[in-house]
């Protein structure tokens, strides 16, 4: 039993460390422009495609392919603020809603016709297939060494947004979008880098997770509502608050699928999120 | 008598809008009749089902501007019921419906109340998660059948009681009774007081609440209308089909498809449903049926659809009726 609940407690922590980074790039781009991304999970799913292909296509080992990953969420995230993201902020919610289900749809539907249905996985790579063991835990690298990257672009992150100068404009634009611009702080270029810095980070964790997962086109769904209830618990737009909220929804996903069922696993997160918006709509950490 | 007069008072309409009127109904009154195409037909029932899914949305969604996304979990609770009482207990459909929508106004309520705490995302995503719990818990409970869904038995003789029948005809025009009982019900509810009261919060939730305005309970009223107008297309959905399960009808993109119905037509508008499912629904399926049967264009159907949702909501947030409403301002 003992075994078992440490077995649970690490792979929940670093299965925690990854959703935290996934959720991080949803909490940026709606502290900063109150705008709920619901293409966020094919931001992800398109990064695993980029990292796949990339290791695939120049036979490249896995963990190289994250500033490609990075890369093409990067722009994925710019082009999707400058062609239509811009464009709905002029309009009631309703349309932002609209706008972002729309996005979801064609990149789903794109990647379906490009990539085709099936399901795909990564077979080398040095982290791939490798376990050891740390007392009676049996501990996988691609999980441990991914958990730990994930720990890394998080704190990145961070740092870039509390302690570089474009971070602090960000934190101004997030705060009151009018005032800054009133500082001088460009925020419709702001705006855009949320989207593209919001897309960069859960690319890399896309390029992350493909070398423990499969990837296929419609695997978005359930991390863009997984990336919804980590935000939500934390507090929407808090950058600690999606961390701590992201380790929670690890360690819960992990307890309860292996101590109780692993079917409902989802059903508990989805549950404890209404619960705790019901109680306390601000999330943990919430300012907005 | 008063409410009797205003459900089939149209006075307030344009006058394109009441020569449309009658010919839209004298239209689907006698399409059944214009063509053998079961494709046809089935087209038509699928669009009057979205346009009574999305007319339901449109007193929470449009009218109160609060975007629901979890109307599938109350088409699954409708469509189960009357499933599960034929399975069980032999009921007839019409004991079984009225049942099915009781329940669904009762989830509705039970949610609803804690809910309507949250305003704009924090309310949309929150029903989908609700929405999300309910679709888990179907596709595991063995009870209601898991991932396997029900299917519904078969009568030997076509039947009224249990609603089954050979020819699409009869299932077309029991839907057609549906959707003008929904139409009608709609005209009275948008000069109802809960509609103004909607309105009121919609435009301005502070200002509502200090004129006096109940917000909490005006939404969840609103809300369990929705609930009913799901549930009822949901048991319909069951008896046409004779098959269901948790994928098909509890699921987030059906959820979705509804909003998106009401929204791209135009949200808070009368009209705003119908159009949207009769742009939405010929769109999906003819596509689907087009460029669905061609392997190596897997998924553009989706793509064009998509797209036309992003320049709607780009170009003209107020949904198809917005252009309407732009093109007689410039007369």
């Amino acid at each position: 039993m003992g075994v078992l609940v440490s077995q649970a407690l690490v792979s929940g922590i670093l299965m925690g460390l990854v959703f935290s980074l996934i959720a991080l790039g949803l909490t940026i781009i709606f502290g900063v422009m109150n705008i709920v991304n619901f293409a966020h999970g094919e931001f992800l799913m398109i990064g695993m495609y980029a990292a796949y292909w990339s290791a695939v296509i120049l036979s490249m080992e896995p963990l190289l392919t994250l500033p490609i990953a990075a890369a093409v969420g990067f722009a994925l995230g710019i082009a999707s603020y400058y062609l239509l993201v811009r464009h709905l902020l002029r309009g009631p919610m309703i349309a932002q809603l609209l706008g972002t289900f729309g996005l979801m749809l064609f990149l789903r539907y794109l990647a379906l016709f490009i990539f085709g249905p099936n399901f795909k996985t990564l077979s080398k790579g040095i982290l791939i297939g490798k376990t050891s063991m740390m007392g009676p835990v049996v501990i996988d690298w691609s999980k441990f060494f991914i958990g730990l990257l994930s720990l890394a672009g998080f704190l990145l992150v961070y740092w870039l947004i509390s302690y570089t100068k474009t971070g602090k404009a960000l934190l101004a634009t997030s705060i009151d979008a009018e005032a800054a611009s009133y500082m001088g702080i460009k925020t419709e270029w702001m705006n855009g880098l949320a989207w593209g810095l919001g897309g960069a980070t859960v690319g890399i964790a896309g390029a992350l997770l493909t070398n423990f997962y499969y990837v296929y086109p419609t695997i978005g769904m359930l991390f863009c509502m997984l990336a919804f209830a980590t935000v939500a618990l934390g507090g929407f737009g808090s950058i600690k608050g999606a961390f701590l909220a992201g380790l929670i929804i690890g360690l819960i996903e992990t307890f309860f699928g292996q101590f109780v069922s692993s079917e409902l696993k989802f059903a508990v997160i989805y549950a404890l999120y209404f619960i705790v918006v019901a109680l306390r709509p601000e999330g943990m950490f919430g300012w907005k | 008598m008063e409410v009797i007069k205003d459900i089939f008072d149209f006075k307030d309409f344009s006058r394109i809008e009441k020569v449309i009127l009658p010919l839209f109904f004298i239209f689907l009154l006698i399409f059944p009749w214009t063509t053998r195409s079961s494709f046809a037909k089935a087209v038509m029932i699928n669009f009057m089902l979205y346009s009574i899914f999305a007319m339901g949305w449109n007193s929470i969604g449009g009218h109160g501007g609060q975007v629901a996304l979890g109307n599938a979990q109350y088409v699954g609770i409708g469509a189960y019921t009357v499933a599960l009482f034929m399975v069980w207990w032999n009921m007839p459909y019409w004991f079984s419906m009225p049942v099915g929508v009781i329940i669904a106004i009762g989830w509705s309520l039970m949610i609803g109340y804690p809910l309507f705490r949250l305003r704009g995302h924090y309310f949309a995503i929150a029903t989908i998660a609700v929405s999300l719990v309910l679709q888990d818990i179907f596709l595991n409970w063995e009870l209601v059948g898991e991932a396997r869904g029900i299917c519904l038995p078969f009568k030997e003789t076509p039947n009224f009681l249990y609603m089954e029948f050979t020819s699409e005809n009869y299932y077309y025009y029991f839907l057609f009774a549906i959707f003008a009982a929904g139409f009608l019900y709609m005209n009275w509810f948008r000069k109802s007081k809960l509609a103004y009261q909607l309105k009121a919060l919609k435009a301005n939730e502070d200002a509502a609440d200090s004129l006096g305005v109940d917000i909490r309970w005006a939404k969840t009223k609103a809300y369990a209308i929705t609930a009913t107008f799901a549930a009822v297309g949901g048991s319909f959905y069951a008896v046409y089909h004779m098959y269901i399960d948790p994928y098909a009808i509890m699921c987030l993109d059906l959820s979705i498809l509804i909003a998106l119905t009401a929204m791209l037509g135009g949200a808070g508008s009368f009209w705003g449903p119908i159009i949207g499912a009769a742009i939405l629904v010929p769109l999906d399926r003819y596509l689907g049926a087009w460029l669905g049967g061609i392997r190596v264009l897997l998924g553009v159907d989706f793509m064009i659809y998509a797209f036309m949702i992003m320049v709607i909501a780009a170009v003209e947030p107020r949904g198809i009726w917005g252009l309407v409403l732009r093109a007689r301002k410039r007369r």
